[in-house]
């Protein structure tokens, strides 16, 4: 059983898919977007563990496979193993602090970003876009940006659910 | 005993995934995600307009707010005013679109956005026409100013629109003013690129790029933006070009679908 009801995180993920594709479309800077599910799927990767992690991650990669135009399962498989080794290091950082939360999101947009680009890359069909190019105009505007936006997220998180670091850890 | 289920139960989840990833790897496109969004085509719709009725009164609730001790009276009236004001402004923007429409070769089919990508990767629209309402697959999607994208996946009542600046996009255009031929490509960032021009090609920022019209699916000179930058980089054989597409796609409300 999880420090957060499933329910839960189920409704904090479809919230995030909804506003990803709709406001937040609004608010691009130089062309980048806040990646919302993927701040959600570290949180509940670093404050629930690898099974959370995995779970949400699956789950948030799932709808926006059925949302996006893009290869169907893909998004599953990233955000399913972004989830998984967010949960996997949790206990080996302290993660309670703002600078602790952008570093984690800034990381792992990275990660599951240049993943992405790695499998597309490996399939069947081709990508035009060089990696350098696509890393400096893509990944980190948006890594940035996501990792800003994540935390007063992330606080709020944390103080609505009342997740302390355990004391093992400390 | 039960973790050690739950385990094997999450690891078979991963592999499961990554086998269909392969298995449907050939094209982006899934006839079982065209269901699904189809089903959700009229909820996404309703979300759509709650939203658009919202970015009219939320400035109105915040001025009342601010202004609590103004009469009910002057702020119904504001009210007002600006929902007359959209209105207008969408009456324009729709009569602009109907002569746009007259003036086109081609029979297109109005449709209006309900939802957007969310994912950082792809850039694409769901519209509310599908099959239905006469949308096809694999045909170009217009704007009033220029070239949109194609429709990649048709359902019943609902269709997705692969835009232009998408990286799985590839369009055949050519530079208006000396008909040097490339290909336009799309990046994460929203942005445009023209490759495989002629390293003898005289391209320069401020140049119009439209259609080529190879192909069966984009039809020949539609405008679809304007050179910004070139680059020619050491060592390659073609220059390539940054395009500023003609059409603001991240703020679009209403497609035509070639019929």
């Amino acid at each position: 059983m999880y420090k957060i009801a499933r329910f839960q995180i189920y409704l904090i993920l479809i919230s995030a898919l909804f506003l990803q594709g709709s406001i937040l479309n609004y608010v691009k800077v130089f062309g980048a977007k806040p990646d919302l599910l993927l701040i959600a799927v570290t949180f509940f990767g670093l404050f629930l563990g690898p099974a959370a992690g995995l779970e949400s991650g699956f789950v948030a990669g799932l709808l926006k496979d059925v949302f996006a135009l893009d290869f169907l399962w893909i998004n599953a498989v990233i955000l399913g193993l972004t989830g998984f080794i967010v949960g996997t290091i949790n206990t080996q950082f302290f993660k309670e602090s703002k600078r602790a939360f952008f570093l984690f999101v800034f990381f792992f947009t990275v990660f599951s970003m240049s993943l992405h680009y790695v499998i597309v890359a490996l399939l069947p069909s081709s990508v035009a876009l060089g990696f350098l190019e696509f890393f400096m105009n893509s990944i980190i505007p948006i890594a940035i940006y996501t990792g800003l936006v994540s935390i007063p997220i992330c606080v709020k998180l944390l103080s609505v659910y009342n997740l302390k670091e355990a004391e093992d850890y400390l | 005993m039960k973790d050690r289920k739950s385990k094997i139960f999450k690891v078979l989840i991963v592999i499961i995934s990554l086998v269909a990833l392969i298995a449907t790897s050939k094209t982006i496109t899934s006839p079982a995600r065209v269901k699904i969004v189809d089903f959700l085509a009229p909820s996404l719709k309703a979300l759509h307009s709650f939203l658009d009725s919202a970015k009219n009164i939320l400035p109105f609730a915040s001025l009342r707010e601010e202004n609590r001790l103004l009469r009910e009276r002057i702020n119904l009236l504001n009210r007002k005013v600006e929902e007359l004001k959209v209105v207008s402004s969408d009456n324009d923007r729709l009569k602009e679109l109907l002569n746009f429409r007259k003036t086109m070769p081609f029979t297109t089919i109005p449709a209006q956005v309900i939802g957007r990508d969310p994912s950082n990767w792809s850039n694409s629209l769901i519209v509310d026409k599908g099959l239905d309402g006469g949308v096809k697959q694999n045909k170009a999607v217009l704007s009033t100013k220029g070239l949109v994208g194609r429709v990649l996946e048709v359902g019943r009542y609902s269709s997705k629109i692969l835009l232009i600046t998408d990286p799985n996009s590839k369009v055949g255009v050519m530079i208006q003013r000396n008909r040097q031929g490339g290909i336009l490509i799309g990046s994460p960032d929203g942005r445009c690129k023209m490759i495989y021009i002629a390293l003898d090609s005289d391209v320069m920022p401020g140049d119009k790029v439209i259609t080529a019209g190879f192909g069966m699916i984009f039809p020949k000179d539609i405008i679809v933006g304007e050179v910004v930058k070139v680059d020619k980089e050491p060592g390659r054989l073609y220059k390539s070009a940054v395009v500023k597409t003609a059409e603001d796609l991240s703020k679009l409300e209403e497609i035509l679908c070639i019929k």
